[in-house]
Protein backbone atom coordinates (compact mmCIF):
# COMPACT_ATOMS: atom_id res chain seq x y z
CA UNK A 1 0.00 0.00 0.00
CA UNK A 2 2.91 2.11 -0.97
CA UNK A 3 0.70 4.70 -2.21
CA UNK A 4 -0.18 7.01 1.03
CA UNK A 5 2.26 10.33 2.38
CA UNK A 6 1.38 9.74 6.48
CA UNK A 7 2.13 12.83 8.28
CA UNK A 8 3.30 12.93 12.34
CA UNK A 9 0.74 15.36 13.92
CA UNK A 10 1.53 17.18 17.09
CA UNK A 11 -0.39 18.61 19.71
CA UNK A 12 0.54 20.59 23.23
CA UNK A 13 -1.87 21.65 26.02
CA UNK A 14 -4.77 20.27 24.21
CA UNK A 15 -4.52 21.96 20.89
CA UNK A 16 -2.75 20.84 17.62
CA UNK A 17 0.41 22.87 16.73
CA UNK A 18 0.27 24.82 13.76
CA UNK A 19 3.11 23.40 12.01
CA UNK A 20 0.73 19.99 11.97
CA UNK A 21 -1.61 22.51 9.24
CA UNK A 22 1.53 22.96 7.24
CA UNK A 23 2.88 19.85 6.99
CA UNK A 24 -0.74 18.65 5.84
CA UNK A 25 -0.81 21.68 3.28
CA UNK A 26 3.17 20.23 1.85
CA UNK A 27 1.31 16.72 1.71
CA UNK A 28 -1.74 17.68 -0.09
CA UNK A 29 0.33 19.83 -2.73
CA UNK A 30 2.30 16.85 -2.81
CA UNK A 31 -0.10 14.73 -2.94
CA UNK A 32 -1.73 15.76 -5.87
CA UNK A 33 1.36 16.19 -7.68
CA UNK A 34 2.37 12.36 -6.88
CA UNK A 35 -1.20 11.11 -7.38
CA UNK A 36 -1.11 9.97 -3.39
CA UNK A 37 -3.60 9.58 -0.36
CA UNK A 38 -2.61 11.51 2.36
CA UNK A 39 -2.57 10.30 6.24
CA UNK A 40 -1.78 11.66 9.40
CA UNK A 41 -1.06 10.14 12.29
CA UNK A 42 -1.99 11.05 16.09
CA UNK A 43 -0.41 9.71 18.68
CA UNK A 44 -1.68 11.07 22.84
CA UNK A 45 -4.40 9.70 25.50
CA UNK A 46 -7.95 11.36 25.61
CA UNK A 47 -7.69 13.12 22.37
CA UNK A 48 -10.52 12.03 20.51
CA UNK A 49 -12.11 15.34 20.05
CA UNK A 50 -8.59 16.35 18.50
CA UNK A 51 -8.33 13.74 16.16
CA UNK A 52 -11.38 14.70 14.97
CA UNK A 53 -10.69 18.60 14.08
CA UNK A 54 -7.08 17.33 12.38
CA UNK A 55 -9.90 15.31 10.22
CA UNK A 56 -12.34 18.13 9.66
CA UNK A 57 -9.73 20.44 8.54
CA UNK A 58 -7.20 18.04 7.87
CA UNK A 59 -8.70 17.19 4.98
CA UNK A 60 -7.46 13.32 5.41
CA UNK A 61 -7.98 10.12 7.16
CA UNK A 62 -6.77 10.05 10.44
CA UNK A 63 -4.53 7.17 12.60
CA UNK A 64 -5.88 7.46 15.75
CA UNK A 65 -3.53 5.82 18.55
CA UNK A 66 -5.28 6.12 22.02
CA UNK A 67 -2.97 4.91 24.64
CA UNK A 68 -2.28 5.81 28.64
CA UNK A 69 1.66 5.80 28.15
CA UNK A 70 0.81 8.58 25.57
CA UNK A 71 -0.43 10.88 27.88
CA UNK A 72 3.26 12.54 27.58
CA UNK A 73 5.71 12.61 24.38
CA UNK A 74 8.35 10.08 25.26
CA UNK A 75 11.01 9.00 22.00
CA UNK A 76 10.17 5.27 23.19
CA UNK A 77 6.24 5.49 23.50
CA UNK A 78 5.99 7.85 20.33
CA UNK A 79 9.00 5.89 18.65
CA UNK A 80 7.33 2.36 19.13
CA UNK A 81 3.56 3.23 18.35
CA UNK A 82 4.64 5.25 15.06
CA UNK A 83 6.56 2.50 13.78
CA UNK A 84 3.48 -0.43 14.32
CA UNK A 85 1.40 2.03 12.85
CA UNK A 86 3.90 2.98 9.61
CA UNK A 87 4.44 -0.65 9.80
CA UNK A 88 0.57 -1.42 9.14
CA UNK A 89 0.46 1.05 6.43
CA UNK A 90 3.63 0.82 4.04
CA UNK A 91 3.11 4.42 3.56
CA UNK A 92 4.92 6.11 0.28
CA UNK A 93 6.21 8.77 2.66
CA UNK A 94 6.13 9.87 6.55
CA UNK A 95 6.80 13.69 7.15
CA UNK A 96 7.17 15.10 10.91
CA UNK A 97 7.89 18.82 11.87
CA UNK A 98 11.30 19.00 12.34
CA UNK A 99 11.03 19.80 15.89
CA UNK A 100 12.06 18.29 19.30
CA UNK A 101 9.52 15.52 18.57
CA UNK A 102 10.34 15.17 14.90
CA UNK A 103 13.57 15.48 14.80
CA UNK A 104 13.78 12.67 17.99
CA UNK A 105 11.60 10.02 16.58
CA UNK A 106 11.93 10.41 12.83
CA UNK A 107 15.67 8.73 12.70
CA UNK A 108 14.25 5.59 14.72
CA UNK A 109 11.98 5.01 12.44
CA UNK A 110 14.00 5.39 9.44
CA UNK A 111 16.50 2.66 11.21
CA UNK A 112 13.52 0.28 11.72
CA UNK A 113 12.22 0.71 8.51
CA UNK A 114 15.64 0.12 6.99
CA UNK A 115 15.02 3.65 4.87
CA UNK A 116 16.73 6.95 4.64
CA UNK A 117 15.73 10.34 5.12
CA UNK A 118 16.61 13.77 4.73
CA UNK A 119 16.63 16.76 7.59
CA UNK A 120 14.61 19.95 8.07
CA UNK A 121 13.86 19.95 4.63
CA UNK A 122 11.90 23.75 2.77
CA UNK A 123 10.38 21.61 -0.30
CA UNK A 124 9.88 18.59 -2.01
CA UNK A 125 9.97 18.20 -6.15
CA UNK A 126 8.80 15.11 -8.34
CA UNK A 127 11.60 13.52 -10.58
CA UNK A 128 9.65 11.01 -12.47
CA UNK A 129 7.63 10.43 -9.77
CA UNK A 130 10.71 9.96 -6.98
CA UNK A 131 11.27 12.69 -4.58
CA UNK A 132 13.67 15.23 -4.10
CA UNK A 133 14.27 17.28 -1.04
CA UNK A 134 15.57 20.80 -0.80
CA UNK A 135 17.14 21.98 2.68
CA UNK A 136 19.81 23.88 4.03
CA UNK A 137 23.06 23.02 4.99
CA UNK A 138 26.62 24.54 6.12
CA UNK A 139 24.66 26.97 8.18
CA UNK A 140 22.55 28.07 6.00
CA UNK A 141 25.20 28.89 3.43
CA UNK A 142 24.02 26.61 0.63
CA UNK A 143 20.88 24.96 -0.67
CA UNK A 144 21.16 21.20 -1.21
CA UNK A 145 19.33 18.98 -3.02
CA UNK A 146 18.65 15.47 -1.81
CA UNK A 147 17.31 12.59 -3.05
CA UNK A 148 16.85 9.41 -1.04
CA UNK A 149 17.39 6.69 -4.07
CA UNK A 150 13.83 5.28 -5.51
CA UNK A 151 12.60 3.01 -2.84
CA UNK A 152 10.15 4.16 -0.58
CA UNK A 153 9.28 4.90 2.21
CA UNK A 154 10.89 8.25 1.87
CA UNK A 155 11.16 9.82 5.29
CA UNK A 156 12.36 13.83 5.90
CA UNK A 157 11.31 16.41 8.53
CA UNK A 158 10.38 19.68 7.29
CA UNK A 159 11.28 23.04 8.36
CA UNK A 160 8.53 25.15 10.89
CA UNK A 161 7.15 28.02 8.26
CA UNK A 162 8.27 26.32 5.03
CA UNK A 163 4.61 25.17 3.44
CA UNK A 164 1.49 27.11 3.86
CA UNK A 165 -1.36 25.56 6.06
CA UNK A 166 -3.48 22.97 4.49
CA UNK A 167 -6.50 25.13 3.24
CA UNK A 168 -10.65 24.38 2.13
CA UNK A 169 -10.05 20.00 2.19
CA UNK A 170 -12.95 18.25 2.64
CA UNK A 171 -13.33 16.89 5.71
CA UNK A 172 -11.65 13.14 6.45
CA UNK A 173 -12.37 10.31 8.93
CA UNK A 174 -11.20 8.99 11.86
CA UNK A 175 -9.69 5.55 12.43
CA UNK A 176 -8.82 3.77 15.95
CA UNK A 177 -5.80 1.89 14.82
CA UNK A 178 -5.75 -1.27 17.36
CA UNK A 179 -1.87 -0.73 18.22
CA UNK A 180 -1.02 -1.53 21.75
CA UNK A 181 2.37 -0.43 23.43
CA UNK A 182 2.02 -2.94 26.26
CA UNK A 183 4.75 -5.76 25.75
CA UNK A 184 7.76 -3.84 27.05
CA UNK A 185 8.01 -1.30 29.74
CA UNK A 186 9.32 2.13 28.95
CA UNK A 187 12.67 2.69 29.37
CA UNK A 188 12.35 6.62 29.17
CA UNK A 189 9.88 8.10 31.03
CA UNK A 190 7.92 11.75 31.70
CA UNK A 191 8.82 13.70 34.27
CA UNK A 192 7.89 17.25 33.77
CA UNK A 193 8.40 20.27 31.32
CA UNK A 194 9.81 23.16 32.84
CA UNK A 195 9.59 26.93 31.59
CA UNK A 196 13.11 28.74 31.34
CA UNK A 197 13.19 31.74 33.85
CA UNK A 198 12.34 35.08 31.81
CA UNK A 199 14.09 36.96 34.50
CA UNK A 200 13.50 40.62 34.19
CA UNK A 201 14.11 40.90 30.13
CA UNK A 202 10.56 39.59 27.68
CA UNK A 203 12.17 40.46 24.35
CA UNK A 204 8.56 39.18 23.08
CA UNK A 205 7.00 42.82 24.61
CA UNK A 206 9.85 44.61 23.06
CA UNK A 207 9.07 47.37 19.96
CA UNK A 208 13.03 47.92 19.53
CA UNK A 209 15.24 44.92 19.39
CA UNK A 210 19.24 44.75 19.48
CA UNK A 211 20.72 41.17 18.92
CA UNK A 212 24.48 40.59 18.54
CA UNK A 213 26.51 37.70 17.67
CA UNK A 214 29.57 36.15 18.35
CA UNK A 215 31.59 38.22 16.01
CA UNK A 216 31.72 40.68 18.98
CA UNK A 217 34.55 38.55 20.50
CA UNK A 218 33.11 38.65 24.16
CA UNK A 219 30.78 40.03 26.59
CA UNK A 220 32.12 43.37 27.29
CA UNK A 221 32.31 44.17 23.56
CA UNK A 222 27.87 44.56 24.24
CA UNK A 223 28.68 47.73 25.39
CA UNK A 224 28.11 49.20 21.87
CA UNK A 225 24.90 46.85 21.42
CA UNK A 226 23.64 48.09 24.77
CA UNK A 227 24.15 51.72 24.24
CA UNK A 228 21.98 51.50 20.37
CA UNK A 229 19.39 49.43 22.11
CA UNK A 230 18.94 52.08 25.33
CA UNK A 231 18.95 54.78 22.71
CA UNK A 232 16.74 53.15 20.47
CA UNK A 233 14.10 52.64 23.88
CA UNK A 234 14.94 48.84 22.62
CA UNK A 235 16.06 45.41 24.39
CA UNK A 236 19.29 43.62 23.96
CA UNK A 237 18.91 40.04 22.14
CA UNK A 238 21.68 37.67 21.10
CA UNK A 239 22.41 34.73 18.81
CA UNK A 240 22.92 31.41 20.42
CA UNK A 241 26.89 31.22 20.67
CA UNK A 242 26.68 34.12 22.63
CA UNK A 243 24.02 32.68 25.49
CA UNK A 244 25.80 29.08 24.90
CA UNK A 245 29.14 30.94 26.35
CA UNK A 246 27.53 33.12 28.95
CA UNK A 247 28.06 36.93 27.27
CA UNK A 248 24.43 37.08 28.32
CA UNK A 249 22.16 34.63 30.50
CA UNK A 250 19.78 32.93 28.01
CA UNK A 251 16.57 34.89 27.92
CA UNK A 252 18.68 37.05 25.46
CA UNK A 253 18.68 34.34 23.04
CA UNK A 254 16.40 34.82 19.90
CA UNK A 255 15.42 32.45 18.15
CA UNK A 256 13.74 28.71 17.48
CA UNK A 257 15.45 27.77 20.53
CA UNK A 258 14.91 30.80 22.48
CA UNK A 259 12.38 33.40 22.35
CA UNK A 260 10.36 34.37 19.11
CA UNK A 261 10.03 38.42 18.40
CA UNK A 262 8.44 39.97 16.61
CA UNK A 263 9.44 43.91 17.32
CA UNK A 264 9.16 46.99 15.26
CA UNK A 265 12.68 47.14 14.32
CA UNK A 266 15.04 44.55 14.63
CA UNK A 267 18.80 45.22 14.34
CA UNK A 268 20.93 42.11 13.77
CA UNK A 269 25.00 43.21 14.54
CA UNK A 270 27.33 40.45 13.74
CA UNK A 271 24.69 37.55 13.56
CA UNK A 272 25.38 35.28 10.63
CA UNK A 273 21.64 34.09 10.84
CA UNK A 274 21.69 30.54 11.33
CA UNK A 275 18.24 29.21 10.45
CA UNK A 276 17.47 28.53 14.06
CA UNK A 277 18.02 32.45 14.65
CA UNK A 278 16.43 33.71 11.53
CA UNK A 279 13.40 31.49 12.57
CA UNK A 280 12.66 33.47 16.01
CA UNK A 281 12.60 36.85 14.42
CA UNK A 282 11.82 37.11 10.76
CA UNK A 283 8.34 38.24 12.18
CA UNK A 284 10.26 41.86 12.73
CA UNK A 285 8.85 44.64 11.45
CA UNK A 286 11.65 45.90 10.01
CA UNK A 287 15.08 44.06 9.67
CA UNK A 288 18.43 45.71 9.49
CA UNK A 289 21.39 43.09 9.36
CA UNK A 290 25.18 44.95 9.94
CA UNK A 291 27.80 42.52 8.85
CA UNK A 292 31.20 41.96 7.42
CA UNK A 293 30.52 38.76 5.06
CA UNK A 294 28.34 40.63 2.20
CA UNK A 295 27.35 36.22 2.22
CA UNK A 296 25.96 36.32 5.38
CA UNK A 297 22.71 34.25 5.21
CA UNK A 298 20.73 37.67 7.35
CA UNK A 299 20.59 39.91 4.38
CA UNK A 300 18.21 37.84 2.90
CA UNK A 301 15.73 37.82 5.17
CA UNK A 302 16.59 41.80 6.39
CA UNK A 303 15.11 45.00 4.79
CA UNK A 304 18.39 47.05 4.82
CA UNK A 305 21.49 46.34 5.22
CA UNK A 306 25.01 47.68 5.74
CA UNK A 307 28.60 45.34 4.67
CA UNK A 308 31.14 46.48 7.47
CA UNK A 309 32.80 46.45 10.46
CA UNK A 310 30.28 46.68 13.34
CA UNK A 311 32.14 48.50 16.28
CA UNK A 312 32.75 51.18 13.42
CA UNK A 313 28.95 51.22 12.27
CA UNK A 314 27.28 50.61 15.43
CA UNK A 315 28.74 53.82 17.62
CA UNK A 316 28.02 55.49 14.16
CA UNK A 317 24.43 54.79 14.58
CA UNK A 318 24.09 55.58 17.95
CA UNK A 319 25.40 58.65 17.40
CA UNK A 320 23.27 59.51 14.74
CA UNK A 321 20.33 58.34 16.35
CA UNK A 322 20.71 60.85 18.90
CA UNK A 323 21.34 63.73 16.83
CA UNK A 324 17.97 62.67 15.14
CA UNK A 325 16.07 62.73 18.66
CA UNK A 326 17.59 66.10 18.84
CA UNK B 1 30.80 2.97 33.63
CA UNK B 2 31.83 2.92 30.06
CA UNK B 3 30.94 5.93 27.90
CA UNK B 4 31.63 6.13 23.64
CA UNK B 5 31.09 9.57 22.87
CA UNK B 6 30.64 9.76 18.57
CA UNK B 7 32.57 12.57 16.78
CA UNK B 8 32.36 14.15 13.50
CA UNK B 9 35.64 16.62 11.94
CA UNK B 10 33.71 19.11 10.24
CA UNK B 11 35.03 22.04 8.09
CA UNK B 12 35.56 25.38 10.34
CA UNK B 13 32.13 26.99 9.81
CA UNK B 14 33.79 30.58 9.38
CA UNK B 15 35.53 29.45 6.24
CA UNK B 16 35.32 30.33 2.67
CA UNK B 17 33.46 27.44 1.15
CA UNK B 18 33.65 27.28 -2.39
CA UNK B 19 31.39 24.40 -4.21
CA UNK B 20 33.37 22.09 -5.85
CA UNK B 21 33.51 21.00 -9.60
CA UNK B 22 31.15 18.37 -9.29
CA UNK B 23 28.75 21.02 -7.97
CA UNK B 24 27.38 18.68 -5.06
CA UNK B 25 29.66 19.64 -2.16
CA UNK B 26 32.07 22.21 -1.11
CA UNK B 27 35.93 22.28 -2.34
CA UNK B 28 37.55 20.39 0.97
CA UNK B 29 41.13 21.21 -0.04
CA UNK B 30 41.80 24.66 1.50
CA UNK B 31 39.81 24.34 4.55
CA UNK B 32 40.65 24.17 7.98
CA UNK B 33 39.39 20.98 9.94
CA UNK B 34 38.13 20.85 14.20
CA UNK B 35 35.61 18.69 15.89
CA UNK B 36 31.83 19.19 14.88
CA UNK B 37 30.98 22.24 17.94
CA UNK B 38 28.11 20.15 19.07
CA UNK B 39 31.04 17.06 19.47
CA UNK B 40 32.71 19.11 21.98
CA UNK B 41 29.89 19.33 24.07
CA UNK B 42 29.41 15.98 24.55
CA UNK B 43 32.82 15.37 24.91
CA UNK B 44 33.16 17.82 27.43
CA UNK B 45 30.29 16.29 29.06
CA UNK B 46 31.43 12.57 29.25
CA UNK B 47 34.80 13.57 30.53
CA UNK B 48 32.93 15.45 33.23
CA UNK B 49 31.14 12.13 34.45
CA UNK B 50 35.12 10.96 34.80
CA UNK B 51 35.61 13.37 36.80
CA UNK B 52 32.71 12.42 39.08
CA UNK B 53 33.90 9.14 39.54
CA UNK B 54 34.68 5.79 38.22
CA UNK B 55 34.08 6.12 33.66
CA UNK B 56 36.35 5.33 31.06
CA UNK B 57 35.53 7.13 27.99
CA UNK B 58 35.97 6.12 24.24
CA UNK B 59 35.86 8.02 21.62
CA UNK B 60 34.98 6.93 17.78
CA UNK B 61 35.48 8.85 14.42
CA UNK B 62 34.35 7.53 11.16
CA UNK B 63 36.22 9.61 8.41
CA UNK B 64 39.42 10.08 6.47
CA UNK B 65 43.24 10.05 7.63
CA UNK B 66 42.49 14.12 8.66
CA UNK B 67 40.26 12.86 10.82
CA UNK B 68 42.75 11.95 12.90
CA UNK B 69 43.33 14.86 14.12
CA UNK B 70 39.76 15.36 15.61
CA UNK B 71 40.60 12.27 17.81
CA UNK B 72 43.87 13.72 18.83
CA UNK B 73 42.00 16.58 20.08
CA UNK B 74 39.65 13.61 22.33
CA UNK B 75 41.91 12.24 23.53
CA UNK B 76 44.35 15.72 24.73
CA UNK B 77 41.37 16.50 26.31
CA UNK B 78 41.39 13.33 28.11
CA UNK B 79 39.39 11.00 26.64
CA UNK B 80 41.05 7.37 26.74
CA UNK B 81 41.16 5.81 24.14
CA UNK B 82 39.65 6.12 20.72
CA UNK B 83 38.55 4.20 17.63
CA UNK B 84 38.56 5.65 14.29
CA UNK B 85 37.13 4.23 11.19
CA UNK B 86 39.02 4.64 8.00
CA UNK B 87 37.86 3.53 5.29
CA UNK B 88 36.98 4.48 1.86
CA UNK B 89 33.78 3.31 1.63
CA UNK B 90 32.66 4.50 4.62
CA UNK B 91 33.36 8.45 3.78
CA UNK B 92 30.77 8.82 0.97
CA UNK B 93 27.95 6.53 3.26
CA UNK B 94 24.68 8.19 4.31
CA UNK B 95 23.44 8.83 8.02
CA UNK B 96 22.13 4.96 8.24
CA UNK B 97 25.36 3.63 6.79
CA UNK B 98 27.04 5.70 9.53
CA UNK B 99 25.08 4.55 11.98
CA UNK B 100 25.29 0.87 11.32
CA UNK B 101 29.20 1.19 11.56
CA UNK B 102 29.04 2.85 14.94
CA UNK B 103 26.42 -0.02 15.49
CA UNK B 104 28.86 -2.29 14.64
CA UNK B 105 31.80 -0.57 16.69
CA UNK B 106 29.42 -0.20 19.95
CA UNK B 107 28.60 -3.81 19.58
CA UNK B 108 32.15 -4.43 19.91
CA UNK B 109 32.08 -4.01 23.98
CA UNK B 110 29.00 -3.00 25.77
CA UNK B 111 28.88 0.91 26.66
CA UNK B 112 26.35 2.38 29.31
CA UNK B 113 26.50 5.45 27.96
CA UNK B 114 26.64 6.86 24.29
CA UNK B 115 27.02 10.23 23.54
CA UNK B 116 26.88 12.04 20.18
CA UNK B 117 26.27 16.16 19.14
CA UNK B 118 22.83 16.66 18.08
CA UNK B 119 23.97 17.66 14.56
CA UNK B 120 27.03 18.00 12.36
CA UNK B 121 27.95 21.63 11.48
CA UNK B 122 27.91 21.44 7.94
CA UNK B 123 25.51 18.91 6.56
CA UNK B 124 22.67 19.78 9.51
CA UNK B 125 21.42 16.28 9.52
CA UNK B 126 21.13 15.04 13.15
CA UNK B 127 20.01 11.43 12.22
CA UNK B 128 23.02 9.56 13.31
CA UNK B 129 22.33 9.60 16.73
CA UNK B 130 18.85 8.21 17.36
CA UNK B 131 19.21 5.97 14.45
CA UNK B 132 22.35 4.37 16.43
CA UNK B 133 20.15 4.33 19.20
CA UNK B 134 17.41 2.40 17.40
CA UNK B 135 19.88 0.03 15.97
CA UNK B 136 20.99 -0.71 19.45
CA UNK B 137 17.39 -0.88 21.24
CA UNK B 138 18.87 1.58 23.85
CA UNK B 139 16.40 4.65 24.72
CA UNK B 140 17.19 8.33 23.47
CA UNK B 141 16.76 11.51 23.89
CA UNK B 142 18.16 14.81 21.85
CA UNK B 143 19.12 18.00 22.70
CA UNK B 144 19.91 17.55 25.93
CA UNK B 145 20.83 20.72 28.52
CA UNK B 146 21.43 18.74 31.51
CA UNK B 147 22.56 15.17 32.59
CA UNK B 148 22.74 13.44 36.02
CA UNK B 149 23.36 9.96 36.35
CA UNK B 150 21.04 8.18 39.01
CA UNK B 151 22.41 7.32 42.72
CA UNK B 152 22.06 3.66 41.75
CA UNK B 153 23.48 4.50 38.64
CA UNK B 154 20.93 2.25 36.34
CA UNK B 155 19.43 5.55 34.71
CA UNK B 156 19.93 9.36 34.17
CA UNK B 157 17.79 12.23 34.02
CA UNK B 158 18.56 14.54 31.09
CA UNK B 159 16.89 17.57 30.07
CA UNK B 160 15.53 17.81 26.93
CA UNK B 161 15.47 21.24 24.73
CA UNK B 162 12.00 22.26 23.61
CA UNK B 163 10.95 25.91 21.79
CA UNK B 164 10.30 29.03 22.87
CA UNK B 165 12.46 28.25 26.39
CA UNK B 166 11.07 24.88 27.85
CA UNK B 167 12.72 21.90 28.79
CA UNK B 168 11.45 18.29 29.29
CA UNK B 169 13.00 16.64 31.86
CA UNK B 170 12.63 12.83 31.34
CA UNK B 171 14.68 9.41 33.03
CA UNK B 172 16.47 6.56 30.60
CA UNK B 173 17.52 3.66 31.95
CA UNK B 174 20.97 2.63 31.16
CA UNK B 175 22.02 1.85 28.79
CA UNK B 176 20.98 4.77 26.50
CA UNK B 177 21.98 7.58 24.02
CA UNK B 178 21.80 11.35 24.02
CA UNK B 179 22.55 13.90 21.42
CA UNK B 180 23.93 16.96 22.69
CA UNK B 181 23.05 20.77 22.51
CA UNK B 182 25.35 23.27 22.84
CA UNK B 183 25.67 25.49 25.77
CA UNK B 184 25.27 22.70 28.31
CA UNK B 185 28.71 22.99 29.67
CA UNK B 186 31.88 24.93 29.32
CA UNK B 187 34.04 22.30 26.69
CA UNK B 188 37.96 22.34 27.84
CA UNK B 189 40.96 22.87 26.33
CA UNK B 190 43.42 20.40 25.95
CA UNK B 191 46.20 20.79 28.34
CA UNK B 192 50.11 20.61 27.35
CA UNK B 193 49.89 17.67 29.89
CA UNK B 194 47.01 16.48 27.90
CA UNK B 195 48.46 16.55 24.83
CA UNK B 196 51.66 14.46 26.11
CA UNK B 197 49.33 12.21 27.63
CA UNK B 198 47.15 12.03 23.90
CA UNK B 199 50.45 10.47 22.30
CA UNK B 200 50.72 7.30 24.86
CA UNK B 201 47.41 6.34 24.42
CA UNK B 202 45.51 3.88 21.84
CA UNK B 203 44.00 4.60 18.86
CA UNK B 204 42.67 1.60 17.16
CA UNK B 205 41.63 2.12 13.42
CA UNK B 206 39.92 -0.95 11.92
CA UNK B 207 38.66 -0.83 8.34
CA UNK B 208 34.63 -1.97 7.26
CA UNK B 209 35.62 -5.71 6.79
CA UNK B 210 37.44 -5.22 10.87
CA UNK B 211 34.02 -4.80 11.66
CA UNK B 212 32.40 -7.30 9.85
CA UNK B 213 30.58 -5.19 7.31
CA UNK B 214 31.15 -5.12 3.53
CA UNK B 215 30.89 -1.65 1.43
CA UNK B 216 27.28 -2.69 0.29
CA UNK B 217 26.15 -2.58 3.50
CA UNK B 218 26.88 0.89 4.11
CA UNK B 219 26.32 2.26 0.35
CA UNK B 220 24.41 5.52 0.70
CA UNK B 221 21.13 5.94 -0.85
CA UNK B 222 21.04 9.35 0.31
CA UNK B 223 23.20 11.46 -1.61
CA UNK B 224 23.76 14.68 -2.88
CA UNK B 225 22.66 15.88 -6.41
CA UNK B 226 23.41 19.81 -6.07
CA UNK B 227 24.72 22.31 -3.69
CA UNK B 228 24.50 25.97 -4.03
CA UNK B 229 24.26 29.33 -2.91
CA UNK B 230 20.54 29.93 -1.64
CA UNK B 231 18.64 31.64 -4.70
CA UNK B 232 18.43 35.07 -4.29
CA UNK B 233 15.25 36.78 -3.10
CA UNK B 234 14.98 40.61 -3.19
CA UNK B 235 17.22 40.21 0.19
CA UNK B 236 18.50 43.43 2.10
CA UNK B 237 18.81 46.86 0.20
CA UNK B 238 22.53 47.42 0.75
CA UNK B 239 23.55 50.82 2.05
CA UNK B 240 26.68 52.48 0.21
CA UNK B 241 28.78 55.28 0.93
CA UNK B 242 31.28 56.14 3.90
CA UNK B 243 30.22 54.98 7.33
CA UNK B 244 28.53 58.92 8.08
CA UNK B 245 26.79 58.54 4.91
CA UNK B 246 25.68 54.93 5.40
CA UNK B 247 24.14 55.38 8.91
CA UNK B 248 22.63 58.86 8.23
CA UNK B 249 20.79 56.85 5.55
CA UNK B 250 19.67 53.94 7.79
CA UNK B 251 18.41 56.20 10.41
CA UNK B 252 16.36 58.53 7.73
CA UNK B 253 15.29 54.81 6.96
CA UNK B 254 14.10 53.43 10.23
CA UNK B 255 12.22 56.54 11.05
CA UNK B 256 10.39 56.71 7.78
CA UNK B 257 9.42 52.53 7.69
CA UNK B 258 9.29 52.13 12.06
CA UNK B 259 8.06 55.48 13.64
CA UNK B 260 10.45 54.13 16.87
CA UNK B 261 13.00 57.39 15.91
Amino acid sequence: MADRILVLAEHESGALRERTWELLGLAHRLGEEAGKEVGAVLLGSGVQDLAEQLAARGGCEVLHADDPALAEYTQQGYGRMLEQVVAEESPWMVLASHSPTGWEVLPGLAAALDAVMATEIMAVTLESGTPRFTARVFNGKFEVLWTLGEQPPFLATVQRGAHGAVENAAAGSVRAVSCSLDEAPLRTRYVETRTGESGAVDLTQATVIVSGGRSLGGPEKFDIIRELAETLGGQVGASRPVTDAGWLPPEHQVGSSGVTVAPKLYIAAGISGAIQHIAGMKGAGYIVAINKDAEAPIFQVADVGIVGDLFEVIPALTKAVQQAKG
Amino acid sequence: MKILVCIKQVPDKDSTFRVDAGGTWVETDNLTFQVNDYDRYALEEALRLKDAGEAEVVVCSIGPDRASQAIKTALAMGVDRAVHVVDPAAENSDSLGLARILHAVAAEESFDLILAGLQAEDDNVAQVGPMLARLLDMPCATAITSLQVAEDGKSIRVERELENNRRQVVDLDLPALVTVQTGINSPRYASLKGIMAAKRKETRKPALADLGLSAEQVAPRRRVLALAPPAKGEGAEILQGSTADMVTELVQRIKEKTGVI
